[in-house]
């Protein structure tokens, strides 16, 4: 709680304990670096990762991005990776947090992280989460995509079938199939074929292939 | 005076043949309007399935699927050897060429003719031009350097002649833009378990 | 070893393997881009005459009587793009050359002189009949034969020289005034 409230004040502008970051030594001027040094210690106090910090600030120098705009970007990211964080838990990792960000950006609640992270247990989110930004950015209404990700989780899916089920669906939209509908036929084919994703079956119709429930093999 | 009107011709023809800057997004249209003209395999997947028959992959979907897929996957692994035999150009796409311990190694590939100079710049790189330039084929065109990553979402795209913003015109984007200038993503898969 | 010549992949699309056709866009696209823009004066424009070119050739690509020749027959598909794009198009400001100022330097030189000098050269080219236009880009600009240009644009080579002069002689015109300036 006091780590999130540190992070809280650093957004609102109060300053903390100043910490160097060498990257970003002598390339901002002085109020955008004292801005960015004052999220990275908050972000580190809270337990976030502080790398898509220092990463978002050197994407937007390479990008000449203006000061304002910089700044303005790494407060959203720290304020996605705090929620992300409050949604995980403290034991999440690094990596997860910054994927939970992601997908919160994309549109998925937190509630969808939750229920994410409670079916896939121990094994790693950032594919996962990764692969149901990219259907969102595809036009794959978010809640589809949050099921598809859980149905596949449920059925012990693997990162590659996650993958998998990504390129598959991008094939059907681009032979022109709506985005929600690939998405949640290709998740159907994923499980129930176990790895149908990568043979080319063709895509069912909802409601009209067959209605075999879903195998769900023992988790790895 | 005749020589001084040739030359003002030849002056005028040099500097029309300077390259011309394409948006990035140009194949990735042009390829959109081909796949809404392409015969629609997922026109023929819905015909065939609303027929009751068992559950089996028809000879002729499955061959036009399969070879679609052979398709789409041959361009991407072949992406991973670009040629120096004239006119081999593959589409550009970043590919995975190869596992190690230490992640998965990508080939970023760009084709890319009146560039001087491309550089990959990514989450993986500090977004530094400096640090990841691409080579280009014998052939010339065809721009493109390995890379090892670790799992997981990367983002990334190309800088040309170190001043133009060049998504992967064959890559997803990544769903933020927080700067004007747009990212493309590849996951690099994890082990499958 | 997979074979990637035109004649190739052609072969491929034709045997429903849309994904080939990528390839061709990404080969030819630069090249033909160049034309189009001079053409019609404005990228936007050009772009799509372009990619309209690239769609109609995908849709009659089993009428492309020589694979092996895809680029002169795609070639001839966008140049006629090219004349029915310039004929109905409204004039607007000629936004390109912004974006090309934009995408930054000239010459190290003389960057601003630079700029003015290519500016000048789109005006007068405006300024041409789009035959003549056409046939001094392709002649000088692109490099063809009279064959490869009577081929092209169904034009004869003697009618095409003297497009060809025309423009030129007129090019002098416009444009010695400017360098004399």
């Amino acid at each position: 709680m006091r780590q999130l409230l540190l992070l809280a004040l650093a957004l609102a502008g109060v300053p903390v304990v100043r910490a160097q970051e060498p990257r970003l030594e002598g390339r901002l001027d002085p109020a955008t670096r004292a801005s960015v040094a004052t999220l990275l210690d908050s972000a580190r106090a809270a337990g976030l990762p502080t790398e898509p910090i220092v990463d978002k600030v050197l994407e937007g120098m390479t990008k000449r991005a203006s000061p304002d705009r910089i700044v303005a970007a790494v407060r959203t990211l720290a304020t996605d990776l705090g929620a992300a964080r409050a949604t995980l838990g403290p034991t999440a990792s690094d990596d997860d947090v910054i994927a939970g960000a992601s997908a919160l950006r994309a549109g998925a609640s937190g509630e969808m992280l939750a229920r994410i992270k409670g079916v896939r247990g121990k094994a790693g989110l950032s594919v996962p989460l990764a692969v149901l930004s990219d259907l969102v950015a595809r036009g794959v209404p978010v809640d589809t995509a949050a099921s598809v990700i859980v149905h596949l989780a449920q059925g012990g899916a693997s990162d590659a079938d996650y993958t998998g089920l990504e390129r598959g669906v991008a094939r059907d939209i681009g032979a022109g199939a709506p985005p929600g509908a690939a998405a949640a036929i290709r998740a159907r084919i994923v499980t129930t074929d176990g790895r149908g994703a990568l043979t080319g079956a063709p895509a069912s119709v909802p409601g009209k292939g067959p209605n075999a429930s879903p195998k769900t093999p023992a988790r790895p | 005076m005749h020589d001084e009107q040739d030359q003002l011709i030849s002056q005028v023809a040099d500097e029309l043949r300077a390259p011309v800057a394409l948006d990035p997004a140009f194949d990735a249209r042009v390829m959109a309007a081909v796949r809404r003209a392409a015969p629609g395999r997922w026109r023929l997947a819905l015909r065939w399935w609303t027929e009751p028959r068992p559950l089996r992959v028809s000879p002729l979907v499955g061959l036009a699927c399969a070879a679609a897929l052979a398709g789409v996957v041959v361009i991407g692994t072949r992406a991973v050897q670009p040629r120096s035999a004239p006119g081999t150009v593959p589409v550009p796409a970043a590919a995975l060429v190869a596992s190690t311990d230490a992640g998965e190694v990508v080939q970023f590939v760009l084709v890319a003719p009146q560039a001087a100079t491309v550089a990959l710049v990514g989450d993986f790189n500090d977004w530094d031009p400096g640090r990841t330039p691409l080579r280009v084929t014998a052939g010339g065109g065809v721009w493109s350097v390995n890379l090892p990553l670790r799992p997981g979402p990367h983002q990334y795209a190309f800088v040309v002649d170190g001043k133009e913003w060049r998504p992967d015109p064959a890559a997803p984007r990544a769903v933020t833009d927080d700067f004007g200038a747009p990212n493309s993503v590849i996951i690099v898969g994890g082990k499958s378990t | 070893m997979t074979d990637r010549s035109d004649a190739a992949l052609i072969s491929q699309v034709l045997n429903g393997n849309a994904e080939a056709y990528g390839a061709l866009v990404a080969r030819y696209r630069e090249r033909y881009a160049r034309f189009a823009v001079h053409m019609l004066g404005e990228r936007e424009d050009a772009e799509e005459a372009l990619q309209d070119a690239f769609v109609r050739a995908y849709r009659s690509l089993a009428q492309c009587a020589d694979p092996a020749r895809f680029d002169a027959w795609l070639f001839r598909i966008l140049a006629n793009r090219c004349r029915t794009a310039g004929a109905r198009r409204a004039r607007r400001a000629r936004t390109f050359i912004r974006d090309e100022a934009a995408l930054g330097e000239a010459s190290a030189e003389h960057p601003a002189e630079r700029r003015e000098w290519r500016e000048e050269i789109h005006r007068a080219l405006e300024r041409l009949e789009p035959d003549q236009r056409e046939a001094f880009l392709l002649k000088h600009v692109e490099d063809l034969s009279y064959e490869e240009m009577s081929a092209l644009t169904g034009a004869g080579i003697s009618a095409l020289k003297m497009r060809v002069k025309r423009a030129c002689e007129r090019l002098r015109v416009l444009l010695g005034e400017v360098q004399h300036a």
